[in-house]
């Protein structure tokens, strides 16, 4: 049995993926190119990730970012936020990319921090949490 | 949140899939603002249609969307695209053009109004109080602030859900104690015609929350027009309360904090162009208004034609190539470029410039940050007499 990080549900799906943690606000439209999937300042990929990032900013054309995602086949496989903001929420929703917000999101940070050896995220649809493992 | 019988319908898919993930959008986007409801819009404005700015995904989203049934429940019309409809602007580049007139169609097929334009309110004046959906921000101030109708500043993909279901979240500026000016703004001193492009850029730059605004005589139209732009790029505003302007009944007040403006507080975004610079010259950020085309067009008559090594480009809805073609004709006779249907803030240009001469401080602010042009401020008759020759 792994952790459990309790979440509210935003966007309901199956997540299995490696978590990649990003502490910041990130703005899709600019800082994250859906080509290649990789978030640039990172330059790590999304695809398949369980990314966990505190939310959304910038530019509104951000959802369609998102959504390019799905469309070259780099989705994150969910995403875990701090706050849940119109454009994060509306790119999920036309992805299909499930979206939870942490309800103890500065503890869901410190937990993977304190995990260098990294972890993996499971979430099955109508459970409200996500379940952390470690490699 | 509370949905109707026929709003659950929609969700489970019962009226098509484009319409179901839509009305998902907007209760989801709506219980996190803290929506106790969903309501009715009249008219909704679709911003975020360049190819340039949304790009492969965007155009594949909403072809998806066109092909998938989804069709405007309400009055809508459409942003400015990237391209110049007319194909007669040597200023705009239209080498995207194949890829925006697939965007164009897709918006098209669903029903939605081919305005191209950033000034919804010329085709569909909004009434007081009345529920809109829209994108783009200037028309968003001059929805709420002029018209006294209700919209919040929603982004383009949440305006396009709203087009396709006819409903927006109940929050924000859709209720009236939301709709509290806390900060009276006195303009200190008569404003030129090129002054409120500037007063815009200030408050957009500098007062947070919604102000109420105090001039010594009334403001023009035009005018307001330029200031809300400006403001709402330089800030977050969606509505601006402007005194003996701004209907009754529509906005509260409890303002303690008082600020005046002065003509010496906008200096920092002047500057004056050297004589030997070239100049493009550029009016329309908005759009302009048929009356401001009119004008300019009386003015410009007088001049002999656009002197070589400048330019002057004017944006104008795409309707104005058929209803103002005596107007567009006099311009173009002098060698004035005239873009419809665009504007170069979601367009590139072609030709190079030293500056950039404006009456639009939404231009001045987006062409500096997007294009690195360098950029002044000026009345129209400043900028065609900058550029001209008799």
């Amino acid at each position: 049995m792994g952790i459990i990080i309790p979440v509210k549900v935003i966007v309901d799906g199956d997540c299995l993926g490696e978590v990649l943690l990003v502490d910041r606000r990130i703005s899709f439209y600019g800082e994250v190119d859906p080509v290649n999937g990789v978030i640039r300042g990172v330059n790590e990929s999304v695809k398949g990730k369980a990314l966990i990032f505190r939310g959304g900013r910038g530019s509104t054309v951000g959802s369609y970012i998102i959504y390019g995602l799905k469309h070259y086949g780099n989705s994150p496989s969910c995403m875990i936020v701090s706050e849940a903001e119109p454009i994060i929420i509306t790119g999920a929703i036309l992805a299909d990319t499930p979206l939870f917000v942490a309800l103890d999101y500065d503890g869901l940070v410190s937990l993977v921090k304190g995990k260098p050896g990294g972890l993996h995220a499971r979430h099955k649809q109508g459970e409200k949490h996500v379940e952390l493992e470690e490699k | 949140m509370y949905l109707t019988k026929r709003q659950e319908k929609i969700l489970m898919g019962e009226e098509g899939p484009a319409k179901a993930r839509a009305l998902e959008i907007i209760v989801r986007v709506g219980e996190s603002l803290g929506a106790d409801k969903l309501i009715r819009i009249r008219h909704a404005h679709v911003s975020g249609i360049s190819y340039l700015n949304i790009g492969e995904p965007g155009l594949k989203l909403l072809e998806e969307l066109a092909d998938t049934g989804g069709r405007a429940e309400v009055y809508t019309t459409v942003n400015p695209s990237c391209i110049d409809l007319s194909g007669e602007s040597l200023i705009i580049d239209n080498s995207v053009a194949d890829k925006q007139l697939r965007i164009n169609k897709a918006l098209e097929k669903m029903g939605f109004h081919p305005t191209y334009t950033c000034i919804p309110y010329l085709y569909r004046p909004p009434s007081i109080n009345e529920a809109l959906a829209w994108g783009e921000s200037n028309a968003v101030v001059m929805a709420n602030s002029y018209y006294g109708a209700r919209t919040n500043r929603e982004g383009g993909p949440l305006a396009l859900a709203a087009a396709l279901t006819g409903y927006t979240y109940h929050a924000g500026l859709q209720l009236i104690e939301n709709r509290t000016a806390s900060v009276r703004v006195r303009v200190g001193f008569e404003p030129g015609e090129g002054d409120y492009g500037l007063i815009g850029l200030w408050l957009g730059e500098n007062i947070e929350d919604i102000p109420i605004l105090e001039f010594p005589k009334p403001p023009s139209y035009y005018g307001l027009k330029l200031l809300f732009a400006a403001s709402a790029a330089t800030g977050s505003h969606g509505l601006i309360v402007v005194e003996n302007v701004t209907p009754r009944n529509t906005y509260r007040v409890e303002a303690e904090d008082r600020v005046t403006i002065e003509k010496s507080m906008l200096e920092k975004y002047q500057y004056k162009p050297g004589r030997d610079e070239s100049i493009l010259g550029y009016l329309g950020c908005p759009h302009l208004h048929p009356g401001e085309l009119y004008q300019l067009a009386g003015m410009i008559e007088s001049y002999e034609r656009v002197r070589s090594g400048n330019a002057l480009l004017l944006s104008i809805p795409l309707d104005y190539y058929y209803t103002m073609t005596s107007e567009i004709a006099i311009l173009r006779r002098r060698g004035v470029d005239t873009a419809f249907g665009t504007c170069p803030i979601v367009s590139r240009l072609r030709g190079e410039y030293d500056v950039v001469l404006t009456n639009s401080g939404k231009a001045w602010f987006y062409l500096q940050k997007l294009h690195g042009f360098k950029v002044a401020i000026a009345s129209p008759r400043e900028i065609v007499r900058a550029i001209m020759e008799k």
